[in-house]
C-alpha cells in the first residue's frame, strides 16, 4: 500500500501535462475522456484507498484509535520498527556512500559486476531475500550450529530483522547517487588534491557537499521502504508479539483477528509516514535542480 | 623549475596512449603540447601533475624524482578544461582553498589568506567577483577564477588542460593575449594543452607536436611551421597541399610527369607537401604542374583558386596574391617556391 502512494506524484504530474498538451490541441471530447480516465484511475487506485485507511482507523473515535496505538503491542512493534529503520539506514548511508563512490569516480574491474549486485535486493522477491537469512543463520543454517553453540541468536530476533531490512533496501542510496556523481564527474575532487588537500579533507569539503541533497533523497526513500518492509522481515521474523513484530507485521496480524480498527490505526501510522515522505521527496527534487551547475555558458 | 619526462609509457587497455615520450622543460617556459585528440597530450599532462601514473618511465622536477610524490605535493597548478571549479563555494572561498588545506604548520592566517585571495582575483582582474558562486559567472570569468586558485599555492609548475577548449572564439582570443601577458608577468614554468594550432603558435615559446602517443616534433612555433619535422607536422600545422609522387633514380614523378624538382633525399613512393602560398603561378610550360583554374574566391589581400591538375584532374586550393587575377578556365602552370618531400604513403 505504501509503495502505491509514494509512486502517486510522478502519475499526478505526468496526467496534468497530458492534459495541458491537448488543450491546444484536442477536440474537448477528447480532453474530457482522458482526464476523465486519469482522474477516475487516481480516485479508485491512490485517493480512495488512502482516505478509507483513515477512516476506517478513525470509525470508532479518535479515542478508540489513541487506544489502539497505545495498546503495549503496537508500541513495541513502533519501537522496533524504528530502531529498525535507524540501524539499517545508517549503515546504508555509510555503504550506499562508499559503494557509490567506487563506481563513479574510479576504473576498475568488475564494476558492471558491482553495480548489477547493487541492483539484486531489487531483482529478488522480499521473501527469497528473507529465506536466504534463514539459510544463512537458520538452526539448520550455513551459520546455524555455530551461533548456537555460542548463544547468539540471529533468526527470529532483532539482528535478523535488521539485517533484512537492511538488505532490501540497499539500492536506494547507491542507485541515487551514481548517477549524480558519474554527472557530476571527478574533476572537482582532482581539483582540491591537486591544490594539496588530503583524501578525506576532499570527500568532506568537495563531495559531500555536492550529493548532499540526492543523499538525502536516498535516505529518505530508504527510510520509507525500511519502516514498511513487509516480505523479507516476516520470514525472519518469527511473529514473537511484542518482540519480533515489525509494524506492517502487526497491521497484518491484527487483520487476520479481525481487529480491523486497530489494524487500520498502525496502517494509518504508516501512511501518514508515507505522506510526508512525499512532501519531504518533492521539497528536495526542486533542491537538487537548483544545486547542479551548469556545466558551460 | 625543469621539468624532464623520461620514456614515459600510458596503456589504457589495448590503447596507448603514451609510447616512449622524452621531454625536457626548461626554467620559466611556456610550452604548448599540441594535436589531435586521442594523441596523448592530456594523458602526458595528468601524469605530470600526479593526477595520473605512467605504467613505465621517470618525471623529475629539478632533477628530483616526482613520481615518488603525490598530485598534493607536487605543488603544481593545474586548471582544467571546464573550469572545475567548487560549485557550493564563492569565489574567494575557491580562491582561498589552496590555502585553507596547507598543513597547520605552515597555514597562513585568516588575515594573511584574505590579502592573498585579494592579490590573486586583483591579478585576474576580478576583485568585484569575490561573493559570487560560480554558476553566476560567465566562461571566461571562471576560467580566470580556476587560473588564480591555481597559482593561490604559488605553484612550481602551472599545468593547462585545454583551458580555453570551452570558451567561445571571441573570449579565446583575448584570454590567450592575457596567459601570454600574465607569464611574462610571472614566469612561473608552464605546459599547456590545445588541439588549437593557432593557439599554440600564438601562445607558447615552444610547441610540442604529438601524434599517437608519439612526439613528432619539438621545436619553436617559426619552426614547426617552416620546417616541419614529418609529415604528420606538415599536414597538422597549417594549410597544405599534398600530392602523391614517386621518386626514383633522384627525379620526382607525379603520375607519369615529371616534376624538376629535388627529392630532398625521400626515394620510393612518397608525398609532396607545399603550402597554399607557396605555389607560384606561371604561364603554361614554366612550371612544374599544370593545370586549369575552376572557381576563384578573393579574401582581402589575397585570392583563393581552385586548380585541376592535367593528367588526372586532381583539384588542389592554392593561395596567390591579387596582382595577377586569375579567371576561371585559365591555363597555368604552378611552380612551388617551398616544399617537403616525405617518404612513404600513408
Amino acid at each position: 500500500m505504501t509503495i502505491t502512494i509514494i509512486n502517486s506524484p510522478v502519475t499526478v504530474e505526468r496526467a496534468q501535462s497530458v492534459a495541458r498538451q491537448d488543450l491546444h490541441t484536442e477536440p474537448w471530447l477528447v480532453r474530457g475522456i482522458i482526464i476523465g480516465v486519469a482522474v477516475m484511475f487516481l480516485t479508485v487506485f491512490v485517493v480512495l484507498p488512502l482516505i478509507l485507511v483513515f477512516s476506517e482507523a478513525l470509525s470508532k473515535g479518535v479515542g478508540f484509535y489513541l487506544a489502539a496505538l497505545a495498546d503495549s503491542e503496537a508500541l513495541s512493534a513502533i519501537w522496533l520498527t524504528l530502531i529498525t529503520a535507524v540501524i539499517s539506514v545508517s549503515l546504508n548511508l555509510v555503504f550506499g556512500v562508499a559503494a557509490a563512490w567506487a563506481v563513479a569516480k574510479f576504473e576498475f574491474r568488475g564494476k558492471t559486476l558491482l553495480v548489477t549486485l547493487i541492483d539484486l535486493p531489487f531483482s529478488v522477491s522480499p521473501v527469497i531475500s528473507g529465506l536466504v537469512f534463514v539459510l544463512l543463520f537458520g538452526a539448520q543454517g550455513f551459520f546455524g550450529p555455530w551461533l548456537m553453540s555460542h548463544g547468539i541468536n540471529i533468526l527470529f530476533a532483532v539482528p535478523a530483522i535488521v539485517l533484512a531490512t537492511t538488505f532490501v533496501t540497499f539500492p536506494f542510496v547507491a542507485r541515487e547517487l551514481i548517477p549524480l556523481m558519474q554527472e557530476q564527474g571527478s574533476q572537482e575532487e582532482e581539483a582540491a588534491i591537486s591544490l594539496g588537500a588530503s583524501g578525506w579533507r576532499t570527500f568532506v569539503v568537495v563531495t559531500l557537499p555536492n550529493i548532499k541533497w540526492g543523499l538525502l533523497y536516498g535516505v529518505l526513500l530508504c527510510n520509507a521502504r525500511a519502516m514498511g518492509e513487509f516480505g523479507a522481515v516476516s520470514v525472519v521474523s518469527g511473529h514473537i508479539r511484542g518482540e519480533t513484530n515489525t509494524m506492517p507485521l502487526l497491521v497484518e496480524i491484527l487483520y487476520n483477528e479481525y481487529q480491523l480498527v486497530a489494524s487500520f490505526a498502525i496502517a494509518s501510522l504508516l501512511a501518514l509516514l508515507a505522506l510526508l515522505t512525499l512532501i519531504a521527496k518533492t521539497i528536495l527534487e526542486g533542491q537538487i535542480e537548483e544545486g547542479q551547475l551548469p556545466r558551460d555558458d | 623549475m625543469t621539468i624532464e619526462v623520461r620514456n614515459i609509457v600510458k596503456q589504457y587497455g589495448a590503447f596507448k596512449a603514451l609510447d616512449n615520450v622524452d621531454l625536457r622543460v626548461a626554467d620559466g617556459e611556456l610550452l604548448a603540447l599540441l594535436g589531435p585528440s586521442g594523441s596523448g597530450k592530456t594523458s602526458l599532462l595528468r601524469i605530470i601533475a600526479g593526477l595520473d601514473w605512467p605504467d613505465a618511465g621517470e618525471v623529475s622536477f629539478d632533477g628530483e624524482n616526482a613520481l615518488a610524490r603525490g598530485a598534493g605535493e607536487r605543488h603544481v597548478g593545474f586548471v582544467f578544461q571546464h573550469y572545475a571549479l567548487f560549485r557550493h563555494m564563492s569565489v574567494f572561498e575557491n580562491v582561498a582553498f589552496g590555502l585553507r588545506v596547507q598543513p597547520r604548520a605552515v597555514r597562513k592566517s585568516e588575515a594573511q589568506i584574505r590579502a592573498r585571495v585579494k592579490e590573486l582575483l586583483d591579478l585576474v582582474q576580478l576583485d568585484w567577483l569575490a561573493n559570487r558562486y560560480p554558476s553566476q559567472l560567465s566562461g571566461g570569468q571562471r576560467q580566470r577564477i580556476a587560473l588564480a586558485r591555481a597559482l593561490a599555492i604559488e605553484p612550481r609548475i602551472l599545468l593547462l588542460d585545454e583551458p580555453f577548449g570551452a570558451l567561445d572564439a571571441k573570449v579565446r582570443k583575448e584570454l590567450r593575449q592575457w596567459l601570454r601577458t600574465l607569464h611574462e608577468e610571472i614566469h612561473v614554468t608552464s605546459i599547456f594543452v590545445t588541439h588549437d594550432q593557432e593557439e599554440a603558435l600564438e601562445v607558447a615559446n615552444r610547441v610540442v607536436v604529438m601524434d599517437k602517443g608519439k612526439i613528432e616534433q619539438i621545436g619553436t612555433p617559426g619552426d614547426v611551421y617552416d620546417n616541419p619535422a614529418t609529415a604528420f607536422v606538415h599536414s597538422f600545422i597549417g594549410e597544405s597541399i599534398v600530392l602523391p609522387v614517386d621518386v626514383s633514380g633522384g627525379q620526382v614523378k607525379l603520375g607519369h610527369r615529371p616534376l624538376n624538382i629535388d627529392a630532398g633525399g625521400a626515394v620510393g613512393p612518397s608525398k609532396l607537401f607545399v603550402r597554399r602560398h607557396d605555389m607560384q603561378i606561371g604561364p603554361v610550360g614554366e612550371g612544374a604542374l599544370e593545370g586549369t583554374v575552376r572557381r576563384v574566391r578573393t579574401f582581402g589581400p589575397i585570392q583563393r583558386a581552385d586548380i585541376a591538375l592535367s593528367g588526372d584532374d586532381t583539384l588542389v586550393e592554392i593561395d596567390a596574391p591579387r596582382d595577377r587575377p586569375l579567371t576561371a578556365g585559365d591555363a597555368i602552370s604552378l611552380q612551388p617556391r617551398r616544399y617537403r618531400i616525405f617518404a612513404g604513403q600513408e
